[in-house]
């Protein structure tokens, strides 16, 4: 429905610009206000009259070096970034390899399995985290990478997501390809991985946000501090009986909040593209 | 191409596994103590400190490694039950005594009274009798260490008062005396005092003006609540009274803190830990500030309340070098450093009675705060607070200050709803 | 032999279903099996078969916590569709870099983590002095108390869960807009429809599909609502739920019991009877789709 406004200015035109702008500013205020409490003078009451634009961009610098220096947020950096890579890879492969059968073929089972894999996702996440804990720690996996990783790689989110993906493959494709002699493995690295581009760089990016956030996990699995994830890190600060002042304590949720903004603004043209695609197929 | 990936899966689970004995073969020659502390003790200074400590212990302990992790308040919790499920519970750590009968059910905490009584008397001598107590359940029975902790202050905004009219020379000695300051705030357009209804811990300062440890808190043996009908009566009365005065916003808000940085606020009762901002306000922005200890209804008695935080050990195989450990930190010599380095009260009454110490402002009214308080969860260690009966005190208080109640009717209410939430 | 035929079907997804097994299915199963024990994590369980499905459903909280999830999830996904909807065409009326930017700045609040939106939807919805109240003030509305005021407390919930859910939402109408072919316009306005009426007579219901799964996914999640008013009301493990538990839900209950009073059976029957109730929503939705689809 993109009509070219190109009559004259009309009442509409007007109404619609100040709406929209109306809204990006409700959208966007809440963290121009979290920037401008991380750069504003120490000692300055923050939460009331909020700042409208920074006023010491010295003393954020100088919360920004501190909480490097005195937390170990670099290597929670580290941790989480591999975490989060580590996963997304696991998640990628594990899940189009599956997703790649369940969308394309019929096989004994099939129905049954997808059903249980979709059930999983209306069990709430509270259910099976003790015990999924307690078999991670059985396995000698606490503290370790593969104890944050290899749990959340069987994504039931990221298989369905896949699955409507790649139900709009074409059939012939597959046919031709069969005909040229590929096998099956060879039709899925050569035909239908590269036509799901999109879902897949989606579901990379949105696993990256959800894995950058995650709180419960990687606290009952990475407790102790070398494997704190920047989620745990920042949860140091959240405290509200800390002793810390808030402008520090939004320094570290600012620091925390950047790379997924960062990772956003880089790839928000896939993003966009990709979940609307899988969403069209439902 | 599949055999491909069966390898990888079979290489990645072969070095998975690999990786997993070598951690568990380095563990076995050198003993290594798992230690979980409160995020503030994790960071900056306070941080330099405990690793210190940590490495006067070891030189005398060769062998034996100490890694500190730091958590918030939920977060220890949180992970103490999920390791005491898992049996990969930390060696030393520390919590609220408040949590202490829950972890004792989840068998996270080691009994150390035989430990305890092989100390020298000198050592023991040095606790604070009242946290001592709050370790000690039943005969027998020491379940921890007492740590840190706080009496609650009452924190003056001179600039309001003085604007108001009032003399801050000296601070209230009673609760009416006090109760007309606040009326006197207001009248010069300001507010007097944060609702005290909204939270838990504010609910009991107050209450404290009026009542005491004994009639407060649980009665474990029948199950019911030991708050007194008579005085929790006078007690809402007292928020009825407050609530043309008070800010809408709670003690632990942010906002609170930002209105008495810019001088709209008179009076924040509250614990030593927005002493950091207040701090801060007084050199960047010209607040005048002090603390004093919360006026109780007669004169030399005061409102507030104690709690204190714990060293716990775990049961198991590192035990007696766990509980070295949560000696040696406990020991007067290092709760006086750790509290001239904070600025900090603490419970070894031995290094807050050291003159360098006692000469801190924040821990000589700290100390006295702790005294006069009452304890804000007692008796500790026994049974475990359902979530019921907070939510329950914080309903009826907040709900008779609104008017729904009288404060006659709510504490009657509050009180047989607390025994119902108890005898479940 | 029909195995044969199959077996490189079962290779392609054994990884997949081997770990899902491992952490979900086992997980899952490790619950169910739980939740019919009294279990504190470390004693032995004691077998109590469907007593804690009995006092859960009996118990005071539990009818509070399902009361306010009805009451939010009739309120907040409508709304929050509609608005999506709503932001969608308005974007979708832009073009070039302003649609880009718009549609963006939609998203933002998507990106931000919980707890600082939580954080800075607390400071606007302080009394007397918060950002809302001071407007409200500018209009001469007396202060409104929007996170203990039990009669305001779930709207403010809803405000905040819509600014977020609107722009995940937005993106997925977004797309499915732009793949209704324009002649479809064409033959309306041709026919003499205004614009208004191209809207409800074209693109609502080419968007059917997309409107459906935006639909029953955000009911899928709504009903597992957690971090949010967790974060607004403040709570923690021992108070949780805000001022009359108004702000109580299935899963927050459900925490409470596991990591408050350390009881995991209970916790898990829970958790299996808040699954129920999401299946039943999930299976009427795909019931009336079925319906609307004979029609």
């Amino acid at each position: 429905m993109s009509q070219n406004g190109a009559g004259p200015v009309s009442v509409w035109k007007i109404l619609k610009w100040v709406v929209a702008l109306l809204v990006a500013a409700i959208a966007i205020f809440p963290i121009w206000w979290m920037i401008n409490v991380v750069f504003a003078l120490p000692g300055e009451p923050v939460s009331l009259n909020p700042r409208l634009w920074p006023t010491s961009l010295s003393a954020g610098i100088a919360n920004i070096h501190m909480i490097f220096a005195q937390t170990e947020f670099l290597r929670a950096y580290g941790i989480s970034v591999a975490y989060a890579l580590l996963t997304i890879a696991g998640v990628l492969v594990f899940g189009s390899l599956a997703a790649f059968e369940f969308s394309l073929f019929e096989f004994p089972g099939r129905r049954v399995l997808f059903g249980f894999v979709l059930l999983s996702l209306m069990v709430p996440s509270a259910v099976t985290i003790i015990p999924a804990y307690l078999l991670t720690s059985q396995l000698g996996w606490l503290n370790t990478m593969q104890g944050l990783v290899v749990p959340g790689i069987a994504s039931a989110f990221g298989l369905f997501m896949l699955v409507q993906f790649m139900r709009a493959i074409p059939k012939d494709m597959i046919e031709a390809a069969r005909l040229d002699g590929a096998n099956h493995f060879q039709i899925y690295w050569h035909v239908a991985l590269p036509l799901s581009r999109n879902a897949v760089v989606t579901l990379a990016i949105l696993t990256f946000i959800q894995t950058w956030g995650n709180y419960m996990w990687p606290l009952i699995v990475g407790s102790n501090a070398e494997m704190y994830t920047v989620s745990q890190v920042v949860g140091l600060f959240n405290s509200p009986l800390s002793h810390h002042t808030v402008d520090t304590v939004m320094t570290a949720n600012l620091l925390a909040a950047i790379p997924p903004l960062v990772f956003f603004l880089i790839f928000q043209r896939k993003i966009i593209q990709g979940i609307a695609m899988s969403g069209t197929k439902g | 191409m599949k055999t491909i990936i069966r390898h990888c899966a079979r290489l990645a689970g072969a070095a998975a596994l690999i990786v997993a004995g070598m951690i568990s073969t380095a563990a076995a020659e050198d003993v290594t103590l798992e230690y979980w502390v409160y995020s503030d003790f994790a960071q900056g200074d306070a941080l330099a400190l405990q690793q210190e400590f940590i490495k006067e212990f070891t030189a005398k302990h060769p062998g034996v490694k100490i890694n500190i992790t730091g958590k918030g308040d939920d977060d220890l919790t949180a992970g103490q039950v999920a390791g005491a499920v898992s049996g990969n519970l930390p060696d030393v750590f520390m919590n609220s005594q408040s949590v202490g009968a829950e972890l004792v059910k989840v068998k996270a905490l080691a009994n150390i009274y035989d430990k305890w009584m092989a100390m020298p008397e000198e050592y023991r001598a040095q606790f604070d009798k009242d946290a001592l107590e709050g370790c000690m359940a039943k005969p027998g029975e020491l379940y921890c260490l007492p740590y840190t902790g706080f009496g609650s202050l009452l924190f003056r905004n001179l600039t309001v008062l003085q604007k108001a009219g009032i003399d801050t020379s000296k601070p209230p000695a009673t609760w009416d005396e006090w109760l007309e300051q606040m009326k006197k705030v207001k009248q010069a357009g300001m507010y007097a005092i944060p609702d005290e209804t909204l939270i838990f811990n504010s609910i009991a300062e107050i209450y404290a003006t009026s009542g005491n440890t004994k009639s407060w808190g649980f009665n474990w043996d029948n199950h019911t609540t030991r708050i007194d009908p008579k005085i929790m009566a006078k007690v809402l009365g007292k928020f009825v009274d407050m609530v043309p005065l008070n800010s809408g916003t709670s003690r632990n808000d942010q906002a609170t803190k930002d209105l008495f940085i810019s001088n709209q606020l008179a009076f924040h009762t509250v614990g030593p830990w927005v002493n950091p901002t207040y701090e801060q306000a007084a050199k960047n922005s010209g607040l005048k500030y002090d603390f004093v200890l919360i006026p109780g209804d007669e004169p030399g008695k005061t409102g507030g309340i104690r709690s204190y935080e714990m060293v716990g050990v775990a049961p198991g195989k590192h035990e007696d070098l766990a509980f070295q450990f949560a000696a040696f930190i406990t020991e007067k010599t290092q709760m006086a450093r750790w509290a001239k380095l904070l600025a900090r009260y603490n419970a070894n009454a031995a290094a807050m009675a050291d003159p360098e110490v006692s000469a801190l402002p924040l821990i000589k009214t700290s100390v006295d705060a702790a005294h006069g308080a009452m304890d804000v969860a007692a008796p500790y260690f026994v049974g475990a607070v359902p979530n019921c009966y907070n939510s329950i005190v914080i309903d009826m208080a907040s709900a008779t200050a609104d008017g729904e109640y009288t404060p006659e009717e709510g504490a009657k209410q509050m009180i047989s709803e607390l025994n119902d939430c108890l005898a479940k | 032999m029909s195995l044969r035929r199959h077996l490189p079907h079962y290779l392609m997804i054994a990884p997949f279903m081997i770990l899902f097994a491992a952490f979900f299915l086992y997980p899952i199963l490790s619950g169910l099996y739980y939740s019919f024990f009294d279990w504190n994590g470390v004693g032995t369980p004691n077998y109590v078969g469907l007593a804690n499905y009995q006092s859960i459903v009996g118990s005071r909280d539990f009818t509070r916590a399902m009361t306010n999830l009805a009451q939010y999830i009739v309120i907040t996904v409508p709304l929050g569709i509609l608005i999506a909807l709503a932001l969608a065409l308005l974007v979708d009326s832009f073009t070039g870099r302003w649609a880009g930017f718009f549609r963006n700045a939609y998203f933002m609040p998507v990106v931000l983590p919980a707890f600082l939106a939580a954080t800075i939807w607390r400071w606007i919805y302080a009394p007397n002095f918060g950002l809302l109240n001071m407007i409200l003030g500018w209009f001469g509305v007396r202060s409104i108390n929007f996170l203990n005021d039990t009669g305001t407390m779930l709207y403010a919930l809803i405000a905040v869960d819509v600014w977020v859910s609107a722009g995940f939402n937005m993106v997925i109408i977004l797309a499915g807009l732009k793949n209704i072919p324009m002649e479809l316009y064409e033959a309306a306005r041709l026919d003499g429809a205004s614009k208004w009426q191209q809207i409800v007579h074209v693109t609502i219901p080419m968007l059917g599909p997309v409107l459906f799964f935006v639909f029953t996914y955000g009911l899928i999640s709504a009903m597992q609502v957690f971090d949010k008013p967790w974060l607004l009301t403040g709570s923690s493990f021992t108070s949780y739920g805000g001022r009359r538990h108004a702000l109580l839900f299935p899963v927050m209950d459900m925490m409470g019991r596991a990591f408050g009073g350390v009881r995991f059976g209970e916790a898990a029957a829970y958790g299996f009877i808040l699954t129920v109730a999401i299946v039943a929503v999930t299976a009427f939705m795909f019931a009336l789709r079925a319906w609307r689809e004979r029609q």
